[in-house]
């Protein structure tokens, strides 16, 4: 029976591995002629050059372009000579402070260390497609599933106009179709480019996560229109759905519609909205971005059609950003605070019909000449407990106590021989883990066995 | 009703042309509201000292720079990362129209500075250093530090990037025979009061 469990929880802990995020693209930098330094302090973080770009549509060329034109002389299309296109390669090795038990017997023969190379592998086409739209489209191969998939992908398009009779000087306006909410936004206090950049996908995943904190990435399909006025007011609205994740129609044998039986699809009935306001202060070599964003999303729990009841996420968060760069030094503070409000309606899934979960972060980096330097990152989930959603009576993964708190600290080194090539050593620390410090799980594991060192390569050309 | 189809067509295909016309003769500027601006501001007075304020620059100059990043004789560190990629594909055209634009705006007001640094930089930029063999700036740059043709302007200039120039200059990162001469003289503490005396201008 034991073993059984153990099985499950080998299973469920393989399931949970969170897919590793990824970004800055050499593609780019050969587009526009610029280094990564132009729109990167230290990649992924974007400068305020960068956060342009991007809103822009990633469109700004300087490679000879193919530009037929018809007989109105107006260009029917806009390619570049080359397709911008980048590989990225990260290998790790994760060393758990205590490791997690074997499948087999006896079950002591498990190691904590996991190395992976890589741990992803992925092909980037990032750039300009037309005049106004371009596209950051990322495949990536995971070993450790089998698996290669899109990962992150955004297809912009952007112009600019002005209606200087009512004082509105020249601004951005732009379409964006991705499949992350928070992918698209171009600052890194979001969780979709926030820090962690790069995680451990052999470490323990806490129990709870906020809806907005990566739940929905790259299952779901995400609409969106957006402003940049003034040069300093960023105001967007999404709606997402979840995409269709291969599941074949049974009748028909084409593309299914969305699958309720499908573990762990998340359906919205209608599109979820996500909204997303942000102002940006730029002074010197000094920028202060103050924002909020959030999504109100109804999902179907796994096995619950259409018609059945819904529970409703209501994320509500606020984030904030410094960054003060210069070609020695570069500082920036990131933090975001999620409230979580979780509405079910469907009682199966949890004890309480309203349940609540915070989730703040909190992070420093410092960077010598885009060279050396590393970050620091304070975090913590923290909400109402909940039998059945926590209390899943999984060892490791599960709370014994039925709580979803997790904090801790990340502490992280960095060096970067060249600017596409970053080697880490990252130490997670856990001072509380799914609701408890010893004993956490019920099963006899403590909060610090889930401690993590993870060191890795990670480089993109 | 058939008339009226054409005429409607007619005004379509005239709007249509009209504004492939406009984009045309808009090149330089469309660059500039969605390219330049980013870094150099809308009109040519940027925000972070990294970049230069353009606003108000000798046409002449920016012409001469912007040839010059196209083909790599300008080659400091910032030339190469930023400026070598946004000027590859620039015509002549081009840059003729984006010189005459940034030329044409009303130049950055000068930030303040400390009295003592401003008055022996100004001393320096006026009457130059006989010890150390170093003429007068403002021969070439003009007694206001306006600039003149192919000589900048400085007035106005951020602090930070005119301190950079001289460093580079002094390196020779920044090829220019006549400006290499002067910087690799000047100390440190001089580029210092230069810069915040002009940096207040």
């Amino acid at each position: 029976m034991q073993r059984v469990t153990l099985a499950v929880a080998l299973t469920a802990i393989l399931a949970a591995l969170t897919p590793s995020t990824a970004h800055a693209t050499p593609s780019f930098a050969r587009q526009t002629g610029v280094s990564c330094q132009g729109c990167h302090t230290v990649f992924p973080e974007l400068t305020p050059f960068g956060r342009k770009f991007k809103l822009n549509a990633y469109v700004f060329t300087n490679v000879k372009q193919l530009e037929p034109i018809n007989e109105q002389g107006q260009r029917t299309l806009a390619l570049s000579d080359l397709p911008p296109l980048s590989l990225q390669l990260q290998a790790s090795n994760t060393t758990l402070n205590r490791s997690l038990p074997d499948n087999g017997v006896p079950k002591d023969l498990s190691q904590k260390n996991s190395t992976e190379f890589p741990q992803a592998l992925s092909l980037f086409y990032t750039g300009k497609i037309a005049d106004q739209l371009g596209a950051f489209l990322q495949l990536t191969w995971e070993p450790s599933g089998d698996s290669i998939g899109i990962d992150n992908s955004d297809l912009r398009f952007a112009n600019h106009a002005s209606f200087d009779s009512i004082g509105l000087s020249d601004f951005i306006y732009g379409l964006t179709l991705n499949n992350n909410p928070t992918s698209q936004d171009v600052w890194n206090s979001t969780p979709a480019w926030g820090y962690p950049f790069i995680l451990t996908n052999a470490g323990v995943p806490p129990v709870a996560q906020a809806l907005l904190d990566g739940q929905l990435a790259q299952v779901s399909a995400g609409l969106g229109a957006y402003v940049y006025l003034f040069d300093h007011l960023y105001v967007e609205v999404s709606g997402y759905r979840s995409a269709q994740t291969s599941f074949t129609n049974a009748t028909t044998g084409g593309p299914g519609p969305l699958d309720s039986t499908a573990p762990g699809a998340r359906i919205s009935s209608a599109a979820a909205p996500y909204w997303r306001l942000a102002w940006e202060q730029v002074w010197g070599d000094h920028s202060l971005e103050v924002g909020t964003y959030g999504i109100w999303a109804p999902t179907h729990p796994p096995g619950i059609g259409e018609k059945g009841p819904t529970n409703t996420f209501t994320d509500a968060a606020l984030d904030a950003q410094y960054q003060y760069i210069t070609d020695d030094h570069i500082f920036s503070l990131t933090g975001t605070w999620i409230h979580e409000d979780r509405k079910f309606d469907n009682v199966t899934l949890a004890t309480h019909r309203h349940n609540t979960l915070d989730t703040e972060r909190l992070t420093a980096s410092y960077f010598f000449r885009r060279w050396i330097g590393g970050s620091v990152q304070g975090f913590s989930t923290t909400g109402s407990r909940d039998q059945v959603m926590y209390a899943t009576g999984t060892p490791i993964l599960g709370s014994g106590r039925g709580r979803p708190d997790t904090q801790g600290a990340v502490v992280e080194l960095d060096f970067l021989p060249w600017l596409n090539t970053k080697l880490g050593v990252q130490y997670t620390i856990y001072s509380k883990f799914n609701g408890g410090t010893r004993n956490y799980d019920g099963f006899g594991r403590s909060a610090s066995d889930n401690n993590t060192v993870f060191v890795y390569v990670w480089t993109a050309f | 009703m058939r008339t009226h189809a054409l005429a409607a067509i007619g005004v379509f295909l005239a709007l249509g042309a009209t504004m492939a016309q406009a984009a045309d003769n808009n090149a330089a500027l469309d660059l500039i509201r969605k390219e330049c601006s980013t870094c150099h501001g809308p009109r040519g007075i940027s925000v972070a000292p990294t970049f230069p304020n353009l606003a108000g620059q000798q046409a002449g100059y920016l012409e001469v720079q912007l040839r010059a990043f196209r083909d790599h004789s300008r080659a400091d560190p910032h030339a190469q990362a930023f400026m070598w990629g946004m000027a590859a594909q620039l015509t002549d055209a081009i840059i003729k129209d984006m010189a005459t634009y940034f030329a044409a705006q009303p130049p950055a007001p000068g930030t303040s500075a400390g009295s003592a640094e401003v008055a022996a930089g100004k001393k320096i930029y006026t009457d130059g250093i006989p010890g150390q063999s170093i003429a007068a700036c403002q021969s070439c740059h003009g007694p206001n530090a306006a600039g003149n043709g192919p000589f900048p302007r400085l007035a106005g200039q951020h602090r930070r990037y005119l301190e950079k120039q001289l460093e580079v200059f002094a390196s020779n990162l920044r090829a220019n025979e006549l400006m290499h001469a002067t910087a690799q003289t000047l100390t440190a503490l001089q580029i210092s009061q230069l810069a915040a005396f002009l940096s207040a201008q």
